[in-house]
């Protein structure tokens, strides 16, 4: 068997040679946005090209965690984000499980529910967002016949923004859990049969094998599912638009610098595009999400490790 | 795999990405002249009765220069900027229907940026109309006031609006023997009367948030009739939002919100109100006079009128119209076929055209002689003398304001979160002054 598939002499070159398409593509698309972001928070580019871009320093950083009740506004929208993520996460992850336990069980139909659940998944956000604009018509609307029959009313998404922030997570959930599920269902279906066996033999009842078994063979597919809800709920801001729009006391930090940076700020009119300043918002909420993923990361490889070696 | 295979494959891949980055156009600054074929690209804002009305002035743009091909695209109105940035930099497109030029930076306002227009035609993205033949058709003000910068013509506006009015159901105003208010207290007993009826007073797209405080002008319109001195005022400190003056305004703003304003008005869409006016079940509609063609169109054998808001208990304070210069046309400074898109916009602006635009939209004209012969037209026609643009086209927020620095009813619940009419005043004027003092 040779060591080195390609051969020797300048063939070596041949895996780097085919990775740099790949390589280039990442460039394009991901790391050269990304710096490119980076710079633009320095100055007050407003993404016209040709308009004149000027250095400005820390001004936008500034501008946005220090000057006046605007910074105090975009605080109280990072505490949302973190309470949006939390809600998600914490919810989205344990509905998921608790559906890919009960759709991976021999029963009829179960192809079906699987289906089900997985569909919302495959729309997008505007549609997602018309089908539970639709269903909370807060005149009429199925969801407000059934609260009138128990006495009962909602403004849903045009109600108290508590209240409209609570229905976002809701949809929020009911949009990304068919991919939760659809990880934890993989990872369910590699644990071998025979460790369920020998439990049962063991006289282990179900819990005792959720717990001893099914849970901790369930560490790639835990770790994965955590980082994509919390990663995911951090940069959520589509649905907002869709469902709320920019209402004060709504916002989360995705939507914010989508408003900024494309002038969605002052009502009916379109304001300055500001995207620098929005780039500057973009590089805060890059922070947040990366002290959160590694710590995160960090925790989960090493639960990883301890549980399975 | 050989070597030579290798390389090929390689090199064949490369070429491959490297085409799909590509530009997939090029374009040249030369005008081509209109006798060759030309396809026209235009860009629309989502508006139906000005869609359908585009569909066939452009067919028949087409029969009369067959040689000219209109690619039309529509998108959301909340999209339309940065659409039309996109492809004014990518020069995708030839002609584009713009919004106003409002929102000037003026002498008196510290450390703004520059509406996006300005930006646009400062990056040289518009072309210079000055001196077209057109312009001639249009009324100088509008011209001036809508679409002029430093001196030039960059568009050419196609109308004004009013969102400061009250649309009202005849049939149920006289089924229950109720007078159309000329003002505030007989508003206010209008919908006490209608109330204790059972019918809901007033609807507007609360979903949207907007149509809510856009509802309200003529409350802060009959308190503040010059709205460019009230921006002004505001700016060097000489109007507070929590003042005595300011305070009559946030009292009734309440009422508007919390009592006038029916239950789950918060819930609808602002492309759903005219329709749920239309059927009849409210008696009242806070809305623009763009609203007029939906309703029409939603029941064209409903009964409506149109009448400014009562904000005021003096009539004399209520006879204004606040509204804005909408849409307007401009042409694209890099666009290939700016020949054509002069012939289009000298088509357009052709009396017979433009009248029969006005007319499809509900737009106030901004050419002399020409008429809008619609009931939204009889409508407002009493008022037209007295049209003013309203606060939202003059305001520049401070860098650094809170996002309470408005006048809108909408903070209050169950749009927003306040119920206290004291409380707000004072969070808004908190929230501009915080931009005023961070900017000094």
């Amino acid at each position: 068997m040779r060591g080195y598939h390609f051969g020797g002499g300048k063939s070596r070159w041949a895996p780097y040679l085919f990775l740099l398409p790949g390589l280039l593509l990442y460039v394009m698309i991901a790391l050269g946005p990304s710096i490119s972001t980076t710079f633009f928070s320095f100055t007050n580019a407003t993404g016209i090209r040709g308009a004149p871009v000027d250095w400005v320093g820390l001004d936008n950083y500034k501008e946005f965690l220090f000057m006046g009740q605007a910074s105090r506004d975009n605080l109280s929208a990072l505490g949302r984000t973190l309470l949006f993520c939390f809600f998600v996460t914490t919810i989205q992850f344990s509905l998921g499980l608790l559906v890919a336990v009960l759709v991976n069980q021999k029963l009829k139909g179960t192809n079906f529910f699987r289906t089900l659940y997985f569909m919302p998944v495959i729309l997008g956000a505007v549609i997602q967002g018309l089908i539970w604009s639709l269903f909370l018509y807060p005149l009429g609307g199925p969801m407000d016949s059934i609260l009138n029959f128990f006495g009962m009313s909602s403004e849903f998404f045009g109600g108290p923004p508590t209240e409209a922030f609570g229905w976002v997570i809701v949809v929020q959930i009911w949009a990304n859990l068919g991919t939760t599920m659809i990880i934890f269902l993989a990872g369910l279906q590699t644990i071998p049969s025979e460790l369920y066996e020998a439990a049962e033999i063991d006289g282990a009842n179900k819990w005792k094998v959720f717990k001893n078994v099914t849970w901790p063979l369930l560490t790639p597919s835990v770790n994965t599912n955590l980082l994509l809800n919390i990663i995911g709920s951090l940069q959520a801001w589509q649905l907002f638009l869709v469902l709320i729009g920019y209402r004060n006391g709504t916002q989360v930090l995705g939507y914010l610098i989508y408003a900024v940076g494309f002038g969605q700020t002052s009502g009916s009119v379109t304001s300055s595009f500001r995207q620098g300043y929005a780039a500057a918002a973009s590089i805060v909420l890059f922070i947040l999400v990366l002290i959160l993923g590694t710590t995160t990361q960090f925790f989960l490889s090493r639960r990883e490790r301890r549980i399975l070696g | 795999m050989n070597k030579k295979h290798f390389v090929f494959s390689l090199l064949l891949v490369l070429t491959i990405l490297l085409t799909a980055c590509a530009s997939g156009t090029e374009t040249t600054d030369d005008a081509q002249p209109v006798e060759e074929d030309v396809t026209l690209r235009v860009l629309v804002h989502q508006n139906p009765p000005m869609v359908a009305f585009m569909e066939e002035f452009n067919q028949a743009f087409e029969e009369k220069y067959p040689n000219v091909t209109v690619d039309m695209s529509v998108v959301n109105a909340n999209d339309l900027s940065t659409v039309t940035q996109t492809r004014l930099t990518a020069n995708d497109v030839d002609v584009v229907d713009m919004f106003a030029f409002t929102n000037a930076a003026q002498p008196y306002m510290k450390n703004v940026d520059p509406p996006n227009w300005q930006t646009l035609i400062e990056a040289g993205y518009l072309m210079d109309l000055t001196g077209q033949p057109f312009l001639d058709n249009y009324y100088e003000s509008a011209i001036a006031d809508a679409g002029t910068y430093n001196g030039k013509v960059y568009q050419i506006n196609l109308g004004t609006v009013s969102y400061s009015g009250l649309y009202y159901n005849k049939d149920l105003f006289a089924q229950y023997g109720v007078e159309v208010p000329t003002t505030y207290d007989q508003l206010v007993s209008a919908c006490e009367t209608f109330t204790a009826e059972g019918i809901p007073c007033m609807t507007a797209g609360g979903k949207d948030g907007w149509p809510i405080f856009v509802g309200a002008y003529g409350l802060i319109g009959s308190i503040y009739p010059d709205q460019e001195a009230l921006v002004e005022g505001l700016w060097t400190g000489s109007i507070k939002w929590n003042d005595e003056k300011s305070m009559e305004m946030w009292d009734k703003m309440k009422v508007y919100a919390q009592d006038m304003m029916e239950e789950g008005a918060s819930g609808i869409a602002g492309d759903a109100a005219p329709g749920r006016f239309a059927s009849g079940a409210v008696a009242m509609f806070a809305g623009g006079t763009w609203y007029a063609a939906a309703i029409e169109s939603a029941e064209p054998a409903f009964e409506w009128g149109y009448i400014p808001f009562p904000g005021s208990d003096d009539p004399e304070d209520n006879k204004y119209l606040f509204g804005k210069y909408d849409q307007g046309w401009v042409i694209a400074e890099n666009s290939p076929n700016k020949e054509t898109g002069l012939l289009y916009l000298t088509e357009f602006s052709e009396q017979e055209n433009y009248a029969a635009f006005v007319n499809a939209v509900g737009f106030f004209p901004t050419q002399p002689g020409v008429t809008l012969d619609t009931q939204i037209g009889r409508e407002v026609a009493p008022y037209l003398e007295n049209f003013r643009v309203g606060y939202e086209q003059y305001y520049v927020a401070p860098k650094g304001a809170g996002q309470y620095a408005n006048p809108w009813a909408s903070y209050f619940a169950p749009f927003g979160t306040f119920d206290d009419a004291e409380e707000l005043a004072n969070k808004v004027q908190e929230d501009l002054q915080s931009g005023l003092d961070a900017n000094q």
